[in-house]
């Protein structure tokens, strides 16, 4: 080994580029965005504004952010809805005044001024919903109208009953507390803002009228389409919208006594920009409430920030134009670019040096060497089946095999022409096993463990594990449930063999290379699931020895063998038996003279094998070309492996033509024949096994002939 | 995307080739015309006297409809190239690097080693086409995985006065048409078409971005030309061509037959490699897979622009065309990589590409 490839091995073993995907794929990154940004404003306006952060200054600033928060969360919704409600400022400023004359001018109780401006709001509120959500107009037009009829009618109402305002005597200890005071140490605006957004979040994320609102910003027509009554929807998100100004409008009036010309001005655009600049997507349906509050805080920090440094109302809207020029760019092409980015950077190569091995080709004279048996196998289901994993025989002789329809197909005996569809199970069906009482047992890829009854019944038996303390992804999930196999006591051993790749990308992981394969139990006692090994590269095929005392498992990117012992002095180890194949081993199963057979879904390749040792140019290739055109294993040529319990290579069959069998994930024998599966072939094979015991089964050498 | 060139410099550019579209839109006309004859590795085709000649291995071979290859010629090492002169002799080039003009071995300039093509001039001018100054013909492919450049045409006559270097550092030169008193050579490893003057050997590009690497080209009855390309561009080889140190390492530990290289024939070994579209999936290969080998004969115009073209496409056979020959109305091809010699009929018209 060079020194280069040392460093490669180093660089590629040790720093885990795979994190960075794997943070990628989390939903939690969008908000990482605005987080920084919000650490970063308070950062820098802390650091450079003496006292930012002393209490009379933050109550001030909190006090201004309740109101602002309200009318925010607001925004957010009607945005989450696929909306934009450019009105809540002059909606905001219309209530404050609403509010302003029933308490000082019609000199009522603050709780009818209250009401009020409820009122105020959920009726501008309406309007904007009943002609956007109804009449269909559009969005942004509608409101921008009401935006500056409200605001004109605000003025000439202002302008009006200014002096009335300033000469009345009434006042309130209430007025004077929701202004002025605090609640455990925190104004009343600040409270109406926190628990207005728990009650909003909850609503939006654990509610059906959140999740409506959320689906139909998603996509109108699928809502639609989906049952979910669009129109009202849109039309209570502007409600809403109205309703969260209009608090901000009365705890405006109650803090400043007062409505004066500047009341609202602008508010439409913070609004907005908060909640852009926090990360709700202007298209809809994508952001939280959570989001908004980030971006209200990151608004007014600056703009308060800004004022305190002494700059005046045009440098703050230039500002605040940037910021949401900014936030609309970056929300715009994240969105876009997101799944690319995830894509060029998931695959996450790692460095293996492959063992050196012997020749399968033909004419070597090894114990491995192909021939083309294999293709005079008889087919069944040429045509109908579509990718049979594995392939399992009853005691009466029916064949049954998983589909990538997420069927499990049973053929009938004697000729296995007629078929029918036993079960139903979703995902793609890949080992399977009987059980003692004739339950078949399969794993099933992006779903986990299942059986299914002889009289059809499905039942889930594990779909997870427990879960790493350092994974990022969630590797609790089963991902790649592969093969399993039944020990005497009734657990049900068996391999999940990416914790990186979902089953119908199983390719990939051959790629990356990365040990992440598992060996689990399931124990149908108490119905857990334990993990017994991780850190192989693709756990495949188990089967249990003869005997019963241990159990085989494939590592197929590594072409080993493994030895998993369940009792004895060994138990819970496992030693290598088998290493430095020419294939990729898959299944295995018994075979009737004491062997084993063991199914090869692919061939090593030198060009492949030397990549594996370039994990960087395995990097590069996965960036720069598409999927289409990446180096594979040569999985168009398979085999079956026959080996002793010692691990010895007893012999080994192909389809060297690759006509009928060129990948082979499978085999099972039965009463003399062999039957293959392939998981991306179109039949299963049967071929006559010279010598073999004409009444072998698999069954009977599990759990005994028929009682 | 507007930051994409910044982006490049970090995570390289994608790799791309030109589309099989226009006159290269695929079809399945070579996969479905009728075998003429078989034979193991037919590599050049030529017409001399009504009769077709075929280099294969060691020897030449005459082919006629109906019977078995008959053996006119063998030679110590295997035919590389092959010519008529317009007064009937019969020049071969060899892997040994010998070339004989009517059984009369030529003394050659000892640059060239590696005649990958000869032709004649109307007037008697021979050009030959040396394809490299480090790489015997058959060992190609390291010449391009190595990123070889050291071709030269070269010129003789008329009248057999000694062989004139016409020019050099052509990437692999394949295939000769002489034009009036110039040629136009096929530089395999670039792709491309170029024309080179007879007088002072300076060079003009006919016809580039090729979607494979271009072999011999023939002349057609009309005046344009049939270009054949023996092997299609592959975007994984582009890859690797541009991989320095996975390259050396290949060419240094991998035996040549299983590296990522362009190929005459491929899926024949388990050990080749293999590309994810390539899968066999359902008993199907796809057409359209990226593939090593390939089957592609172009006919050209006049002005050497392409018309149309006959192809044999990943899950054909035909593949690893690398000569033609037009006689009477029937194009003769000769399939290197499906060890058959093609006839299909010319006159029958309906050769055009939609």
């Amino acid at each position: 080994m060079n020194f280069r490839e040392r460093l490669q091995a180093w660089r590629f073993n040790l720093v885990p580029d795979h994190l960075v995907g794997e943070i990628l794929t989390k939903r939690w990154t969008d908000n990482a965005i605005p987080f920084l940004a919000l650490v970063a404003t308070l950062g820098v306006f802390g650091s450079i504004i003496p006292g930012f952060f002393k209490l009379t200054s933050l109550q001030e600033s909190t006090r201004q952010l309740g109101e602002f928060s309200l009318v925010v969360i607001g925004v957010t919704v009607v945005m989450l809805g696929g909306g934009i409600d450019l009105s809540v400022g002059s909606i905001f400023a219309l209530s404050c005044f609403s509010a302003v004359y029933v308490f000082f001018i019609l000199e009522q109780s603050i709780w009818l001024a209250l009401a009020a401006a409820l009122c105020t709001g959920l009726v501008f509120g309406a309007i904007n919903g009943y002609l956007v959500g109804y009449l269909r107009l559009r969005a942004f037009l509608t409101t921008l109208v009401t935006f500056i009829f409200g605001r004109a009618l605000f003025d000439i109402l202002v302008t009006t009953y200014a002096a009335d305002v300033q000469l009345s005597q009434a006042s309130s200890d209430v007025l004077d507390f929701i202004g002025d005071g605090t609640f455990w140490g925190l104004s009343v605006s600040v409270w109406l803002a926190i628990i207005l957004a728990i009650v909003t979040h909850i609503a939006l994320t654990r509610s059906r009228p959140g999740w409506h609102v959320l689906a139909v910003g998603g996509s109108r027509r699928s809502a639609h389409n989906a049952g979910i009554r669009v129109r009202r929807t849109v039309f209570m998100t502007y409600v809403f919208s109205g309703f969260c100004a209009s608090i901000g409008g009365f705890l405006i009036a109650c803090r400043l006594s007062g409505a004066g010309p500047g009341t609202g001005l602008n508010l439409e655009i913070m609004a907005l920009t908060a909640a852009v600049v926090g990360g709700v997507s202007l298209g809809g349906g994508r952001g939280s409430v959570v989001k908004g509050l980030m971006g209200a805080i990151i608004v007014l920090t600056m703009t308060n920030g800004l004022i305190r440094l002494g700059y005046g109302t045009g440098t703050n809207q230039m500002v605040l134009g940037i910021l949401l020029a900014v936030a609309v760019t970056i929300d715009i092409r994240w969105l876009k670019n997101r799944h690319k980015v995830l894509n060029e950077v998931y695959v996450a190569p790692v460095y293996l040096k492959m063992g050196e091995t012997q020749s399968a080709a033909p004419g070597s004279g090894t114990s491995y060497e192909l021939d083309n048996r294999l293709s005079a196998a008889d087919h069944i289901g040429l045509g109908e089946l579509e990718g049979p994993e594995d392939v399992i025989l009853d005691r009466d002789d029916h064949l049954y095999c998983g589909t990538r329809h997420g069927e499990i197909v049973r053929f009938f005996a004697p000729d296995y022409r007629r078929s029918e569809v036993f079960a139903h199970i979703g995902g793609f069906p890949l080992g399977l096993a009987f059980d003692r009482d004739g339950n078949l047992i399969s794993c099933v890829g992006a779903m986990g463990l299942y059986s299914v009854s002889p009289d059809r019944e499905v039942k889930r038996l594990s779909a997870e594990t427990t879960r790493s303390w350092t994974s990022i992804v969630d590797d609790a999930r089963l991902r790649d449930p592969n093969d399993c196999d039944i020990a005497p006591d009734g657990r049900i051993y068996f391999t999940d063999s990416t914790k990186r790749y979902d089953a119908h990308d199983w390719a990939l992981d051959s790629i990356e290379n990365r040990a992440t394969g598992r060996l689990l139990v399931y124990d149908p006692k108490d119905g857990s699931t334990k993990t017994l090994l991780d850190g192989y590269r693709y756990t495949n095929g188990v089967c249990m020895a003869h005997d019963g005392k241990s159990l085989f498992f494939a590592e197929s990117w590594a072409c080993r063998v493994h030895r998993y012992w369940l009792e004895g002095p060994k138990a819970g180890t496992a030693e290598c038996v088998i290493r430095d194949m020419p294939g990729y081993p898959d299944n295995i199963n018994r075979a009737s003279d004491g062997n084993y057979w063991m199914a090869w879904l692919g061939m090593r390749t030198p060009s492949f094998d030397l990549s594996l040792r370039h994990p960087d140019m395995r990097k590069r290739m996965t960036r720069r070309l598409p999927q289409d055109e990446w180096l594979f294993p040569n999985i168009n040529t398979g085999g079956v492996v026959k080996f002793n319990e010692k691990g010895g290579i007893v012999e080994a069959l192909g389809d060297l033509s690759g006509n009928a069998h060129p990948m082979v994930t499978s085999m099972r024998e039965h009463k003399g024949y062999l039957f293959v599966g392939g998981i991306l072939n179109n039949r299963i094979g049967r071929y006559k096994i010279e010598g073999a015991d004409p009444n072998w089964t698999s069954p009977a050498s599990y759990w005994g002939a028929k009682a | 995307m507007i930051l994409d060139p910044i982006l490049d410099v970090f995570r390289g550019k994608a790799v791309t080739i030109p589309p099989l579209d226009g006159a290269f839109r695929p079809n399945t006309r070579l996969d479905d015309a009728t075998v003429f004859a078989e034979l193991s590795e037919p590599d050049n085709l030529l017409v001399s006297d009504g009769r077709l000649l075929v280099s294969s291995g060691n020897a030449i071979l005459a082919v006629a409809a109906g019977s078995e290859p008959v053996v006119v010629e063998t030679f110590q090492s295997p035919v590389t190239a092959l010519a008529l002169s317009p007064t009937g002799e019969l020049t071969v080039g060899l892997e040994s690097g010998k070339l004989l003009i009517a059984g009369k071995e030529v003394s050659l300039p000892a640059e060239i080693r590696c005649i990958t093509a000869l032709a004649y001039a109307d007037d008697g001018t021979l050009w030959l086409a040396n394809g490299s100054s480090e790489h015997a013909p058959s060992q190609w492919a390291a010449d391009l995985m190595k990123k070889g450049a050291s071709g030269s045409l070269w010129r003789c006559g008329p009248g057999g006065i000694g062989f004139q270097k016409i020019a050099g550092d052509i990437a692999f030169p394949y295939g000769l048409h002489p034009v009036g008193a110039n040629v136009l050579v096929s530089e395999s490893w670039r792709h491309q078409l170029v024309r080179f003057d007879g007088a002072n050997g300076s060079r003009l590009t006919v016809l580039t971005h090729l979607p494979g690497y271009p072999a011999r080209l023939a002349p057609a009855d009309d005046g344009g030309a049939w270009l054949t390309l023996f092997a299609p561009r592959n975007r994984l080889i582009e890859f690797v061509l541009q991989e320095t140190h996975y390259r050396q390492d290949m060419i240094d530990q991998v035996p040549p037959a299983c590296w990522i290289a362009p190929a005459l024939a491929s899926n024949r070994s388990f050990l080749e490699p293999l590309q994810c579209g390539g899968i066999r999936t359902m008993g199907i290969r796809k057409p359209w897979s990226p593939s090593r080998s390939y089957g592609l004969v172009v006919r050209l115009d006049r002005t050497m622009q392409p018309q149309f073209s006959l192809h044999s496409r990943a899950n054909g056979t035909r593949h690893g065309i690398c000569s033609v020959a037009e006689q009477d109305g029937r194009l003769f091809v000769a399939s290197k990589g499906g060890n058959c010699v093609l006839a299909l009929d010319l006159a029958s018209g309906g050769f055009r590409w939609n």
